[in-house]
């Protein structure tokens, strides 16, 4: 690991930003799995009495408009020169986080529909610009070596903490708490915003070096946004993600496999999945980091097949029984593995002219784009009281119509290589 | 679920396939305790306490091959036990035949045994030879085929013990998703029984490949005796690392997790070479 290496060397600047990337991103993607994702149904069923279907409406606005604000901050911030400005950056980040700072205090006080659109608009703003701000830190702060793992401690500590807090969810609780976490990181970006330090200032030269600028699969010849090297990852990720947790949100609603999920009232079985988010990070990192990218996609599609098998299968012949552990444990490593290479993927297919757009576009589509609008249609769903079995079924449609079009896509991409006399043969 | 369960499992599936009863129906139970009053099907009982109430009946048959199975109630089928536990308490009846083949077992004086037989397979307490002769046979065998394969193809043995030693990481990450992954895959095609030679198949190769794994590091161990008789040299380097698991698995779980940790290096060695036939390289990132 380069770290190692500016370790040996006391380079402390470097290592700063090591930090401050792992403490930002895992701190942010804390606050979306747990207040945004568990909040935001909490607060439209529980605190306002709204129906699922209704929320899950809600929720699929979330989604777009996350995707849209992503989408457009990150083209602005390319074309403005805002991706290399860490100053900048700081500052739209200290903008973010006061925004969600009064958001999360104002989320419990919360009391109509009209009032509960509101909030999800403003935080979908946020949300939607937070994305190409924070994942762009890694063109900053982290070499091309060292992604992968950097990738995987962000993953793995997010999901260890959020599965271990709260173990149950009270909104006014958990806003309080939130808050209180909150203040500390806007004062300190506060200073940032507005004066210059000489750490700040190394910091944001890192990204002329060589080792920074130009991700791992754009060299020689850097990825275009219009090009199916881009896109065939985006369509990839978002299928799998999408499919698989509409599917699997639904199937952890069920009260028989509560007790083995994220919701287990166990401590036990709460531990044991934080511990295995952490090694199913790691492991994805080292893949990720030694291996050619395939393989790592290879991991992620097969573990989600398999999870998705053993569930279905549980379902089919279980028997009503509280089921092993070893079902929750696949899902477990899946979803880290997925993580993972959705944090280092998308700066790594860019470089810095174009890692506003592309870790907008991959993130906001294969990231919140399929999580939540899987959510939305998995509660949209329960709340019409379709069968968990019916549900199932569409999925596996969805499924078989992805494994079909895959290939035929593939195929098709080649030809149409063959037909421009892009490849020799 | 307890690792050691698997062989015993897979040979339960093999006699449930050749009794001929329907998979659908069969139910293991792996963990937890359980009362069960209704079930049709063959029954498994793994690492999990399962007990039939009073005054509840089930049809069989049931297997024991872990924890423990306790019947107050009755048991129309057979019961088969090849390890854990089986307690039949006052009122318990087993109508058809207990076959016990392994584990403990405790009868009540009023319990109701339709026909008992015993196959004994072991004495109970082997001494010291007859506990160590396996690994004995299986160290001479591993030794005898690196003496053979170093000779012969030492391009092989290089590549995977250069790559478990210069990539530990690597090597144990991927061998500790393999075997994860695969032997719950070969469970799962176990249970279609239509698959159960297939998952048989697959754990075979997969002891293949884990005592390759051991070749290859016994091949890296035996260079360094620093002699040109390279067969000779890997034999003994493969004794030396059968001894070396066997030394630090008698420590109790740090022992197992070292000696786990080896062996998934190795296997992962294996498979990150395509069993020797190349040099691995992790991709080449800018430094």
């Amino acid at each position: 690991m380069k770290l190692f290496d500016f370790v040996r060397e006391r380079q402390w600047v470097p290592i700063t930003g090591y930090l401050i990337y792992v403490s930002a991103l895992t701190a942010g993607y804390y606050y979306n799995l747990t207040f945004v994702q568990l909040g935001l149904t909490d607060l439209g069923t529980r605190e306002i009495g709204m129906a699922p279907e209704d929320v899950s409406i809600v929720m699929g606005v979330l989604a777009l408009l996350t995707l849209v604000a992503a989408v457009g901050s990150g083209l602005v911030m390319d074309r403005r020169g805002w991706s290399t400005d860490l100053y900048v950056k700081f500052r739209l980040l200290f903008l973010i986080i006061l925004v969600q700072l009064l958001l999360t205090i104002a989320a419990p006080f919360v009391s109509t529909v009209e009032q509960f659109v509101l909030w999800v608009v403003i935080c979908s703003a946020t949300l939607g610009l937070g994305i190409p701000v924070t994942f762009s830190f890694m063109l900053d702060f982290i070499p091309v070596r060292d992604r992968g793992y950097v990738a995987a401690v962000v993953a793995g500590l997010s999901f260890f903490v959020a599965a271990l807090y709260p173990i149950e969810w009270r909104i006014h609780e958990f806003s309080l708490v939130m808050s209180a976490m909150m203040v500390p990181a806007v004062l300190i970006l506060a200073v940032l915003s507005v004066k210059r330090f000489a750490f700040v200032d190394s910091l944001a030269g890192q990204h002329e070096r060589s080792t920074f600028r130009v991700g791992r699969f754009c060299r020689p010849i850097p990825i275009r946004t219009l090009s199916f090297a881009f896109w065939g990852p985006v369509l990839l990720m978002f299928g799998v993600f999408f499919i698989d947790s509409l599917g699997f949100l639904r199937i952890i609603e069920e009260p028989l496999y509560i007790y083995t999920s994220w919701q287990s009232p166990d401590l036990s079985v709460r531990l044991f999945i934080a511990v295995l988010h952490v090694v199913g990070a790691l492991a994805a990192g080292v893949l990720y980091t030694n291996f050619d990218r395939n393989w790592v996609f290879f991991w992620v599609f097969g573990l989600f097949a398999f999870t998705h098998l053993l569930y279905v299968f549980d379902i089919q012949f279980g028997g009503g029984e509280t089921p092993a552990l070893i079902l929750p444990m696949f899902y477990v490593l899946a979803v880290s593995f997925y993580t993972t290479l959705n944090f280092a993927l998308w700066p790594d297919l860019s470089t810095t002219e174009t890692i506003g757009t592309h870790t907008a576009l991959g993130v906001g589509i294969a990231g919140w784009l399929a999580t939540f609008m899987s959510t939305a249609l998995a509660l949209y769903s329960e709340g019409i009281g379709l069968p968990l079995g019916s549900h199932m079924t569409y999925v596996n449609a969805l499924s078989l119509l992805f494994i079909v079009a895959l290939p035929i896509l593939l195929y098709v991409h080649r030809m149409f290589e063959l037909a421009r006399g892009e490849v020799s043969s | 679920m307890n690792l050691e369960l698997i062989p015993l499992l897979i040979i339960v599936l093999l006699m449930i396939s050749a009794g001929g009863v329907d998979v659908e129906t069969t139910e293991l139970v792996i963990e937890g305790d359980h009362e069960i009053t209704e079930h049709r099907g063959a029954l498994i009982v793994g690492d999990a306490t399962v007990t039939i109430p009073d005054d509840e009946t089930i049809s069989g048959p049931v297997y024991v091959i872990g924890g423990e199975f306790q019947i107050h109630g009755e048991v129309e089928g057979d019961v088969t036990q090849l390890s854990g536990s089986l307690v039949v308490e006052n009122g318990g009846t087993i109508d058809g035949e207990l076959q016990h083949i392994g584990g403990s077992e405790e009868f009540a004086d009023d319990a109701a045994i339709g026909e008992r037989s015993t196959v004994e397979f072991a004495p109970a307490e082997p001494g010291p030879i007859a506990a160590y002769t396996p690994v004995v046979l299986t160290t001479l065998f591993l030794s005898l085929v690196g003496a053979w394969l170093s000779r012969k193809r030492p391009a092989l043995l290089e590549n995977v013990g250069t790559t478990a030693r210069d990539h530990p990481v690597i090597s144990l990450t991927v061998g500790a998703l393999l075997s994860v992954t695969f032997l719950a895959v070969f469970v799962f095609m176990a249970f279609t029984l239509v698959l159960l030679p297939v998952s048989i198949f697959g754990l075979l190769i997969g002891l293949v490949t884990i005592a390759y794994g051991i070749i290859g590091m016994g091949y890296l161990a035996g260079k360094r005796l620093d002699t040109p008789r390279v067969g000779l040299a890997t034999g003994l380097g493969v004794v030396g690392i059968m001894m070396l698991l066997q030394v630090v698995g008698a420590v109790p779980i740090l022992g197992d997790l070292i000696a786990g940790g080896l062996l998934l290096i190795g296997l992962g060695a294996v498979v990150v070479t395509y069993f020797g036939l190349q040099e691995f390289e992790p991709v080449s990132l800018p430094e």
